[in-house]
């Protein structure tokens, strides 16, 4: 690999005796549940491991020879480092990455003492609330902030203050690479100081002034009405104070959406080259820029970044495609107005969507202040005029605001498995169900699905379509 | 237009963290259900209230949202003064009811002013009071549920000229001390309660609604709109824990 991830500049450290001892007992630990048939296993070693041996995290990411990158931001992270790790795998780079989950530490040490031998580098997903923390221990060489928006009220009531973490946290991090969305007027305020890697996206001509979805509307440096000259989402563009005189930079890499998109492609101009994405929706085209950026960053060319870029992948609730009686069923993770309306967006314009399920829930990894939802352009969805299935905890909240949105909501369903029944007894036949859902809602959702496949609960004929599709594996 | 109902929306882009929008939207489909028009004038930093306002709504915002509003709020009280005698409902929701008090006094000590058209004060304080709120309101001579959700750090205590809107069975309310949610001063209401509050509780928003519409109505109540889906979500709000 000619040219891949420069160097640390120091040599990696090596494993302490106790730190590998207590590795193989985690993996042995996870090794024996996974056998017992108790589940997955994946965070029992790290459960172990971190009992065991504290600091080790520290002391493992340190040994990594080319370090590891910190994705962190309201929106994107998973995908963003994933897209990251596609990037870095088709470069040549073996990577270690943690899947998202409650407990952050927990997930890194457990995808720590998984990783195989030869491992080179770790690109994590690291929640706002931590980042502080978990920046003292993983030293990133790189920290990617994807964008800063409402998110989990009753958690983050200020969007203000975690622009205040951010910039605290890279104070603390000496010499890291940042690379942010310079898109984002108050995140790039909050981290210009460090002199980042701007990434974004190519206004776009239809994206007019910020929604109900877009954060309130203040010069990040002077608080006054700022003037956009172009936008792509919510309050994501190109912004200037005529006050103060701030701007928004001109980003290094700008990834620029290409027509003929839908819910499950992309077609993106980047300074590579073009790339066709299988997921759909302005966001994933920051995600991609902030993926190209930060391969940049760490010394992956362009025009590779991009090719390697091809063989992504979405996981899990990022526009996942699934089979739901013999019907495609796309499943998208929906947790603030912002990533809703862009998602709305493409499903309401895809032909292929038949029906909609709008699985809102209230725990706390969904946010228990469900009042953004009507922040959401959920008024597309009406007017699109598909069948649309309130469901999840707060499903009767979802018909009340489907009502305002001018819609006729079917009867609000809890249980998941009677909403994806009821979405595909009205889902016009060849058509298929896109699921929007907030965390817990998508669990239980995807739950279903797969339960019921093995059930045959939704063997139904909706529609008139067979499931033979199903009936055959 | 001809409207029959002027809703002024006060800073939509700033005081609008807590899904305000769904408050807006309530109080127009609402009137519109029952055949009335309404224009929302959104009034900005800047901008002035237009004439005739039958409802002028504050919604919420961040700590931020208020700071940058200082300067604008001068001379807005005699503004909503006259708004309110002309026969306008003003409502404030969590960081605007906090806006129509007389003052909020900031941890380190700072006070800041506020419109003062209602009798209340709200100091900062350490805990954040955060969760599902059950209330129950009294008012124009009727009871009703309120449910919504709260999450503020400050603590409103009322003043002799204003009175509760609500008692909380389950939530903290103005304080979490004395038992009570939200503020009624003649035309001028606040509440903490997200939800939206409008849209989850609709005879709050017919409550304000009908003040608003007093003329057109002549004395005449608001037709029913039967509310199915917000009654049965209003049935779940009560079972559901703090
Ligand atoms: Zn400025």
């Amino acid at each position: 690999m000619a040219n891949g991830p420069r160097g640390r500049g120091s040599v990696p450290r090596r494993l302490g005796p106790l730190d590998a001892a207590a590795e193989v007992l985690g993996r042995a630990a996870g090794a024996a549940v996974r056998k017992a048939g108790l589940g997955a296993g994946h965070s029992l070693p790290g459960a172990i491991v971190e009992r065991l041996v504290p600091g080790y995290l520290a002391r493992r990411a340190a040994t990594l020879p080319d370090g590891t990158v910190a994705v962190s931001g309201t929106n994107g992270k998973t995908t963003t480092a994933s897209m990251l790790r596609t990037i870095l795998r088709e470069a040549g780079v073996p990577t270690v990455g943690n899947e998202s989950g409650a407990n952050l530490s927990r997930g890194v040490v457990s995808a720590l003492v998984a990783m195989p031998r030869g491992t080179r580098l770790g690109v994590f997903e690291v929640d706002e609330a931590v980042l502080a923390r978990h920046a003292a221990e993983l030293a990133p060489r790189v920290v990617v902030l994807t964008n800063i928006f409402r998110d989990q009220l009753d958690r983050f009531a200020e969007t203000e203050m975690v622009a205040g973490l951010f910039r605290r946290t890279l104070a603390q991090v000496p010499g890291v690479l940042v690379v942010a969305n310079a898109d984002d007027p108050l995140l790039w305020r909050a981290v210009e100081e460090f002199d980042p890697l701007g990434f974004g996206v190519a206004p776009l001509p239809g994206a007019g002034p910020g929604g109900a979805d877009a954060e309130p509307e203040a010069c990040p440096r002077c608080g006054r009405v700022p003037v956009y000259a172009g936008r792509t989402m919510a309050h994501l563009g190109r912004a200037s104070c005529t006050a103060c005189g701030w701007r928004s930079p001109e980003p290094a890499v700008v990834a620029e959406v290409l027509p003929g998109g839908g819910i499950d492609r992309l077609e993106l101009a980047l300074p590579g080259g073009r790339v066709v994405l299988p997921v759909g929706g302005v966001h994933n085209a920051y995600n991609a820029a902030a993926a190209v950026a930060a391969a940049g960053a760490l010394g992956v060319g362009a025009a590779e970044a991009v090719r390697g870029l091809a063989a992504f992948r979405p996981r899990f609730g990022r526009a996942e495609a699934l089979t739901l009686g013999g019907r495609p069923a796309w499943v998208f993770l929906m947790k603030n107005p912002a990533g809703a309306g862009v998602v709305v967006r493409e499903v309401a314009a895809d032909p292929r969507v038949g029906a909609v399920v709008l699985a809102v829930s209230d725990q706390v990894s969904d946010g228990r202040d469900i009042s953004w939802i009507w922040d959401a352009d959920f008024e597309r969805l009406a007017a699109a005029g598909l069948p649309v299935v309130p469901a999840g905890r707060r499903a009767a909240d979802v018909a009340v605001r489907l009502r305002y949105a001018g819609a006729e909501p079917a009867p609000a369903e809890e249980d998941p498995a009677a909403a994806l029944r009821a979405a595909l007894a009205r889902c016009p036949a060849g058509k298929g169900i896109a699921v929007l859902a907030t965390y817990t809602a998508m669990l239980d959702v995807r739950h279903a699905i797969t339960r019921t496949r093995r059930d045959r609960m939704l063997d139904v004929r909706a529609g008139g379509a067979g499931d033979a599709g199903e009936r055959n594996r | 237009m001809n409207a029959d109902l002027v809703l002024v929306h006060l800073y939509p882009d700033l005081l609008r963290t807590y899904g305000d929008r769904g408050n807006v939207l309530a109080l127009v489909r609402r009137a519109e259900w029952r055949g009335f028009r309404v224009e929302v004038a959104p009034v900005s930093r800047g901008e002035r209230v237009p004439p005739g306002a039958g409802i002028v709504l504050l919604g919420g915002g961040t700590d931020r949202d208020q700071e940058i509003l200082g300067e604008d709020l001068v001379g807005r009280r005699e503004e909503l003064d006259a708004a309110a005698t002309g026969g306008a409902v003003v409502v404030g929701i969590c960081g605007g009811y906090q806006l129509l008090g007389r003052r909020y006094v900031a941890a380190d000590g700072s006070a800041i002013d506020g419109l003062g058209l209602l009798d209340v004060v709200t100091e900062a304080a350490a805990g954040r009071m955060v969760g599902n709120v059950h209330a129950r309101a009294w008012l124009d001579g009727r009871d009703f549920d309120l449910v919504g959700f709260e999450n503020h750090g400050g603590r409103t205590r009322l003043g002799p000229a204003a009175r509760p809107l609500a008692s909380v069975p389950r939530g903290q309310g103005n304080n979490g001390l004395d038992g009570t949610e939200g503020a009624v001063q003649g035309a001028v209401l606040g509440t903490y309660l997200h939800g939206p509050v409008l849209p989850a509780n609709p005879d709050f928003a017919d409550a304000l609604l009908a003040r608003a519409l007093a003329r057109r109505l002549g004395g005449e109540p608001l037709a029913p709109l039967g509310d199915r889906l917000e009654h049965e979500a209003l049935a779940r709000a009560r079972r559901r824990g703090r």
